[in-house]
């Protein structure tokens, strides 16, 4: 994770940021400080990356690229506004042993934030930021079957606003945000899917970090919450509004380590 | 004209129904596909590979759907430019010619596509000095000029049968004898008229049996009518055309009585003789010593003609190109806006103008053997339509409805 030192609404590359809404940092590093502690609480191990004032976007480190084992593939962003994050997520992998196998030059993929372990594989998302023609070379790099899944609703830019694994067989999704291929896909791909209303979705439920039997989640709709917990899943809301505000949510705001492909 | 391309398209594109969908999306845009190959991935891990060509209607239609298909990971295969050569020598193509279909076609020079003009077949592509991409036969290259090579950076329309209400659309063979010949006079003459509408020429190629079965006044009526724009023949048809007119017989035989004239096997001889003693049709016709008949119409209405010799011609009438180099250049260049051909009773020419005709020029090919549509055919000219019937009745009946 990346504290929020320098985060920030200073742009617009998604229909939820508006640059003449202000941030405030206190309450932010406040909310980040809780989803950390939360984390931790549920046996998460956290490690943290120095912020940089020039990308205010670099909290949002799901996107950082594709984490297998010992490889990190780095992402390869749409906007030039985060291109500039990659330098910063290569060196600290790097320092830390990685090996970095890169993406082709002319292909867009933003990391975990459109790529999900699920079925024997990744699920990965295209059309906003990511490219269809690039999982196939998040194939070859990682050696993982990697399913395609069109997004459909630019409020849902990212696959993990419409996705959130939650163990073998579960996860809780968010057809809005998919195709209608996609949607077979994925109907034939989670054998016990939680179906988020759309409403639901557009409150980024589905971008919930999972550790164990916890759920960490931005907002939990009492419908959701007695679902997650009739699956033996205990549910810990973390307020994170003030990300929101960029368009991103717990999931996010975190890159797994922990991922194996 | 027709724009085709092929995309590639990798991943684990089953599982993800991805391959569906790109199909999906193409007959969505109006466009059609042809798989060309597909490499399905052994293991889990590895990705699938499918190549996919497309044909749309038009240029705009195959960019827009190209950006479409780009959005789910279907890119264009690059072919890269064409490759070209200096011919080096006149007449002498450079090794790995490009050699041309009847087909549309076009050209990559510089990143861009150039229409080829004039479709032929078996000819080869130069790129002028201006730009322009246009078939030339080997036999017309002159040194220096610069010819496609290879296949990269060629690409070809696939062929369309005409849709519409058409003889093409009743007909599931290419070539019958079981039709209803009175529908497909009605149809033959309506896509005449529509091809005369829209500007088109009409071309006529003739077999000496047009004149043996009685036809030649039918043909002239056609000519005199207007209907006709241009004639390809041989000696032989000329001859007993005029032999017809002016001793009343076809190779002898009386066209009235059906009888063998005395003396009669000669009469073509003595009307060819004539006719070299006037120095050409045009002035027998205009002296009076023919004065009907197909030829006279052709010469009355200023309609072009090309009688192509053989090693078997009789005289020949002065008019005749004894090079047969000579006669398909004239030809060749007589076919520029030709989209309607009837082919009656020949064999000979009828390849020989199947030969130098685009795919997109209707063709009919009246004949009483089925062999000559199907030789057509084996020669590349798909577009042949095959009336098997008498051709003195069809035609007959063709310039009863349109004359």
């Amino acid at each position: 994770m990346c504290p929020p030192e320098h985060f920030g609404v200073l742009y617009e590359i998604n229909p939820w940021m508006h640059t003449e809404v202000t941030v405030d940092l206190d309450k932010a590093r406040a909310q980040w400080d809780g989803l950390v502690r939360v984390l931790r609480d549920a046996g998460a191990t956290v490690d943290v990356m120095d912020p940089h004032p020039d990308l205010p976007d670099l909290v949002f480190t799901a996107n950082a690229g594709i984490v297998n084992g010992a490889q990190f593939v780095p992402a390869r962003f749409r906007h030039p506004q985060r291109q500039g994050e990659t330098a910063y997520d290569v060196e600290w992998f790097s320092a830390r042993g990685y090996q970095v196998d890169e993406l082709p030059v002319d292909v867009r993929h933003e990391g975990a934030g459109d790529a999900l372990p699920f079925g024997a594989g990744l699920i990965s998302g295209y059309r906003f930021r990511s490219d269809a023609a690039a999982h196939a070379h998040v194939s070859r790099l990682t050696g993982a079957a990697v399913r395609s899944i069109e997004l459909a609703d630019e409020r849902l830019y990212h696959l993990d606003l419409t996705l959130c694994p939650l163990d073998e067989r579960r996860a809780i999704v968010a057809p809005l945000g998919w195709d209608r291929y996609g949607r077979r896909v994925m109907e034939a791909v989670v054998a016990e899917p939680l179906v988020l209303e759309d409403d639901e979705a557009l409150a980024f439920v589905a971008n919930s970090v999972v550790v164990g039997s916890r759920v960490v989640m931005p907002s939990c709709p009492p419908r959701v919450g007695r679902q997650l917990e009739a699956w033996g899943f205990e549910v810990a809301v973390v307020p994170v509004d003030e990300f929101l505000k960029a368009g991103g949510g717990c999931r996010c705001l975190t890159l797994a380590l922990d991922v194996t492909l | 004209m027709a724009a085709v391309d092929v995309v590639e398209i990798e991943g684990h594109i089953i599982d993800s129904l991805t391959l569906a969908k790109v199909m999906d999306v193409i007959l969505a845009a109006g466009a059609d596909y042809r798989v060309v190959d597909v490499a399905i991935g052994r293991t889990n891990a590895d990705v699938s590979r499918a190549r996919i060509e497309i044909t749309a209607a038009d240029e705009d239609t195959l960019d827009a759907l190209l950006a479409e298909l780009k959005v789910h990971g279907a890119n264009r295969t690059d072919s890269g430019d064409a490759q070209l050569a200096d011919v080096e020598r006149d007449g002498v193509l450079p090794p790995g010619f490009y050699s041309t279909t009847n087909l549309p076609t076009s050209v990559r020079i510089e990143g861009r596509w150039v229409d080829v003009e004039n479709p032929e077949m078996d000819c080869a592509v130069v790129l002028r000095a201006d730009g322009r991409a246009r078939t030339y036969p080997m036999h017309r290259v002159r040194i220096g000029d610069r010819v496609v090579v290879g296949q990269d950076g060629v690409r070809v329309a696939p062929f369309e049968r005409p849709r519409g209400a058409s003889p093409f659309e009743f007909m599931t063979s290419e070539v019958s004898s079981e039709k209803p010949k009175a529908l497909l006079v009605q149809d033959v003459a309506a896509r005449i008229t529509r091809a005369k509408a829209e500007g088109g020429k009409v071309l006529a190629v003739c077999g000496p049996a047009v004149i043996h079965t009685g036809a030649g006044p039918a043909v002239a009526r056609l000519v005199g009518g207007g209907w006709v724009d241009v004639l390809f023949a041989g000696n032989g048809f000329a001859a007993h055309d005029i032999e017809s007119n002016v001793m009343g017989t076809s190779l002898g035989v009386s066209l009235q009585g059906g009888l063998a004239a005395d003396g009669g096997h000669a009469n073509h001889l003595r009307v060819i003789n004539e006719v070299r003693r006037y120095g050409s049709i045009e002035a027998a016709v205009d002296a009076g010593y023919v004065d009907g008949g197909v030829m006279f119409e052709c010469v009355k209405r200023g309609v072009p003609f090309v009688l192509g010799g053989s090693v078997r011609d009789d005289g020949p009438l002065p008019d005749v190109y004894t090079n047969v180099v000579e006669a398909a250049d004239a030809m060749r260049y007589l076919v520029t806006g030709v989209t309607v051909a009837i082919m009656l009773a020949s064999t000979l020419h009828a390849i020989a103008s199947g030969n130098l005709l685009p795919a997109g020029v209707e063709t009919y090919c009246v004949d009483i053997n089925p062999a000559v549509v199907t030789k057509l055919a084996d020669r590349g000219s798909h577009q042949a339509l095959g009336i098997v019937t008498d051709v003195g009745l069809f035609i007959a009946e063709l310039a009863d409805v349109l004359c």
